[in-house]
């Protein structure tokens, strides 16, 4: 019995070897075919598009459905490559390896264009206007006026984020977390005294009637500009940016942005 | 003609020779006690006869009523499948120094669980299981009853002192009916307030004139239960012959070093 | 605003939750019979094949799971060929297979110790009484090893309950993940904390059963010693 096991093991180890090898090289001819992410992405039938759950950018309705400026801007993207969308939840520290593991097509979803992002991945035109606020305890931010006054905080940023790149050209003191949530979670647990988020973020996630009741945000650090991400070298952020053209001419994404309440953040294309 | 014929057998591991060319035979109904020094290859002849060890060399013969079996000759290429051994064995039982009971059976269940595998195999038990199994547990009882432990067959060995363990391991070994009973040190893992009740049932079984081996280090009782005694040393047999003579009167100056080293 | 809030982050949280327990389920089911193939490999007597499994075993125990995680998803698209897709079905997979790759090795540990914490005399006290190879290990060992490995199993098994929400990393919507989502935004609902703290409820109320149902298996076995 044990012989029969062992070789059953033996064959399982070698078909895991052999699958492996066979899998890279398999891949090589299908990639020499053909570079285009266009064509990659119509062989498949659809656009997957890299999210997170991130009101109004992409959200989804009482039906389960995916909506929100990114999300039915990014629908309209893929029908008119004549593809289906496809929605995938992220995490967002993995975003570039989500896209180079073509687990995803794109990242689509209130994405700063940062030298990070831009570095590691080719990017539509910028669509979007943002701005990274100063979150901090509403008792506090009066003693905290200008930059100046904040050199000896310390503060919670999203590791990659545009906060974080903000942060670090002050000088201030940072500590990295996962999630723009998580910054926020640190300044309301004290654990650090103030943190940096999307604008839109800070919209929907400070104040009353949330669990940050006495926290508040105040000035705006660097304006910022969103965009969308794809592969290195994809044709489709040069697709993107026609789409994009077309859709600002007609007017369609002012109709789009005034729907989901960003009136007059959308950059002329 | 001798029940058992052991003839020049020899067992290396490695390089080591632990047996240097053992002979001896073993009349039907006679006790052998088999002495000597740890080290001095008695446990590990003990272990050949019964397969855990597979000699390197030599002979072992059992003769039956049914006829001679060889059950192994070094001189032959082919080595026993495990099916000969599972089958020579059968002409064997052990009884361990550290009793080995099973620990997730009752006494009884121990006792009956080789017949009971064993006669799945009978072609007529798939229509008779009921009386046959019925029949293997009444034996197992009885010869619980035979070891005095009539009122233990339904503890677990946990449950048992280590006298009465190793008395269930006897039944156990004599569940099979085999040829030889064969003792391994049977006393030497019990507080000594315990050995009396386990000698005295291998005692009984002598005078049943039960075919024995029994390597042990009791030289009042090998004097007293023995036919014949062998004194081994570094892996042969120095000598052998009855008690009268091994134990009392030894020819060989080794054999009464190693008395002497008991009070002998 | 709480009674409105619970009833849509009581319904997410079951859904992760259903995930989370989608994902222990498939572990045991996978790892707790890959882990005695492995077992029986890293004992074998054949040299090569017992090295080999030595070697991947100490390479999956000896590297996070988190990093496994990562390197099973993403690697064969890194490679050239995502043959995993970026739904929830691939990440689902992606995270079952990687967990039941690192806990069966986990337990083929635990089974090696069963098995050779078995004393030999058994089997030994099997063989001289011509049980079968089979029969010794059905008949005299298997539950020996069994009642050896309960403990250690139990402790890996509830261990696994927590481990499950590592899978988020390649973003398997667990419960962790569901709680984390209303801290960001989700549904209408943004910077809550409770439900975060809530998941914790429902890791101590299924460890707590867990915990239960082996308590009673390992006293089922304390009949023998």
């Amino acid at each position: 019995m044990k012989k029969i096991l062992a070789l059953l093991l033996a064959l399982v180890m070698i078909f895991a070897l052999a699958a492996c090898g066979n899998k890279t090289e398999a891949a090589k001819p299908e990639a020499a075919k053909s570079d285009s992410d266009m064509d990659y992405v119509k062989a498949n039938g659809k656009l997957v598009v890299g999210i997170t759950d991130f009101e109004p950018m992409d959200y989804q309705d009482a039906n389960g459905n995916w909506i929100g400026f990114d999300a039915d801007l990014a629908t309209a993207f893929a029908n008119s490559l004549g593809v289906d969308v496809e929605f995938a939840e992220i995490n967002w520290d993995n975003k570039i390896l989500e896209l180079n593991g073509k687990s995803i097509d794109c990242i689509w979803n209130g994405m700063t264009l940062t030298d990070e992002v831009t570095s590691a991945a080719s990017c539509s035109n910028p669509y979007m206007r943002n701005a990274q606020v100063i979150v901090l305890p509403a008792a506090e931010a009066d003693k905290y006026a200008d930059v100046e006054a904040m050199k000896d905080l310390t503060f919670a940023v999203e590791a990659g984020s545009a906060g974080e790149a903000a942060v670090a050209e002050l000088g201030y003191k940072a500590t990295p977390v996962t999630a723009q949530a998580d910054a926020l979670l640190e300044v309301a647990a004290g654990t650090s005294d103030a943190c940096v988020i999307d604008l839109l973020m800070a919209y929907a996630m400070v104040g009353e009637g949330t669990s940050y009741a006495d926290l508040t945000y105040t000035f705006s650090l660097n304006e910022e500009q969103y965009g969308v991400a794809f592969r290195q070298g994809s044709d489709l952020a040069g697709a993107l940016n026609t789409f994009f053209a077309n859709q600002y001419n007609s007017g369609a994404l002012d109709t789009l942005a005034d729907t989901y309440g960003l009136s007059g953040s959308v950059i002329a294309q | 003609m001798a029940i058992l014929e052991v003839e020049n057998l020899r067992k290396n591991f490695d390089k080591l020779e632990v047996l240097k060319g053992i002979s001896f035979s073993l009349e039907k109904g006679e006790a052998l006690s088999i002495i000597g020094s740890s080290g001095s290859g008695k446990t590990t002849l003990l272990r050949c006869m019964n397969f855990l060890e597979m000699p390197t060399s030599g002979r072992i013969t059992v003769n039956t009523d049914a006829g001679a079996h060889v059950l192994f000759d070094g001189s032959r290429a082919k080595a026993l499948t495990e099916a000969e051994i599972r089958k020579n064995r059968l002409h064997f039982g052990l009884v361990f120094q550290s009793f080995n009971l099973f620990p997730q059976y009752t006494a009884l269940e121990n006792v009956t669980l080789a017949p009971r595998l064993q006669a799945k195999t009978r072609e007529d038990y798939k229509a008779n299981s009921k009386a046959i199994l019925k029949e293997i547990n009444e034996h197992g009882l009885a010869l619980l009853a035979q070891m005095g432990l009539a009122d233990r067959a339904d503890y677990h060995p946990h449950q048992l002192s280590g006298g009465q363990q190793q008395r269930v391991a006897i039944a156990r070994a004599l569940a099979l009916e085999p040829d030889i009973l064969c003792f391994d040190e049977p006393t030497s893992a019990l507080d000594p307030e315990l050995t009396g009740e386990v000698l005295k049932v291998i005692r009984g079984l002598a005078e049943k004139k039960t075919t024995m081996i029994i390597v042990t280090h009791e030289m009042g009782f090998a004097h007293d239960v023995s036919d014949n005694v062998i004194f081994m040393d570094g892996g042969v047999i120095v000598e052998q012959g009855p008690p009268s003579q091994v134990l009392e009167n030894p020819r060989e100056e080794r054999t009464r070093q190693f008395l002497r080293g008991y009070g002998g | 605003m709480f009674e409105q809030q619970f009833p849509i982050v009581f319904h997410s949280l079951n859904v992760g939750f259903l995930q989370t327990l989608k994902l222990f389920a498939v572990t045991l089911i996978g790892a707790l019979p890959l882990g005695l193939i492995i077992s029986f490999g890293s004992m074998s007597r054949f040299k090569p094949l017992s090295a080999l499994t030595r070697t991947f075993v100490w390479i999956i125990r000896g590297t996070p799971l988190m990093l496994q995680l990562i390197i099973i998803y993403y690697g064969p698209g890194l490679l050239g060929n995502n043959w995993w897709g970026g739904g929830e079905t691939g990440r689902f997979l992606a995270s079952a297979i990687a967990f039941v790759i690192n806990y069966a090795c986990y337990f083929s540990e635990i089974y090696r110790g069963g098995i050779q914490g078995v004393p030999q005399g058994q089997r030994e006290a099997g063989e001289v009484l011509g049980l079968t190879k089979a029969q010794i290990f059905f008949r005299v060992t298997l539950l020996q090893m069994i009642k050896r490995i309960v403990p250690p199993m139990s402790n890996e098994i509830i261990t696994l309950v927590k481990d499950t929400s590592l899978a988020r990393i390649i973003s398997l919507q667990e419960i962790i993940w569901a709680g984390q989502s209303f801290l960001k935004g989700s549904q209408g609902i943004s910077g809550i904390i409770w439900p975060l703290f809530f998941t914790g409820l429902y890791y101590l109320a299924f460890s707590g059963l867990l915990t239960i149902l082996l308590a009673r298996l390992e006293k089922k076995l304390d009949y023998f010693h």
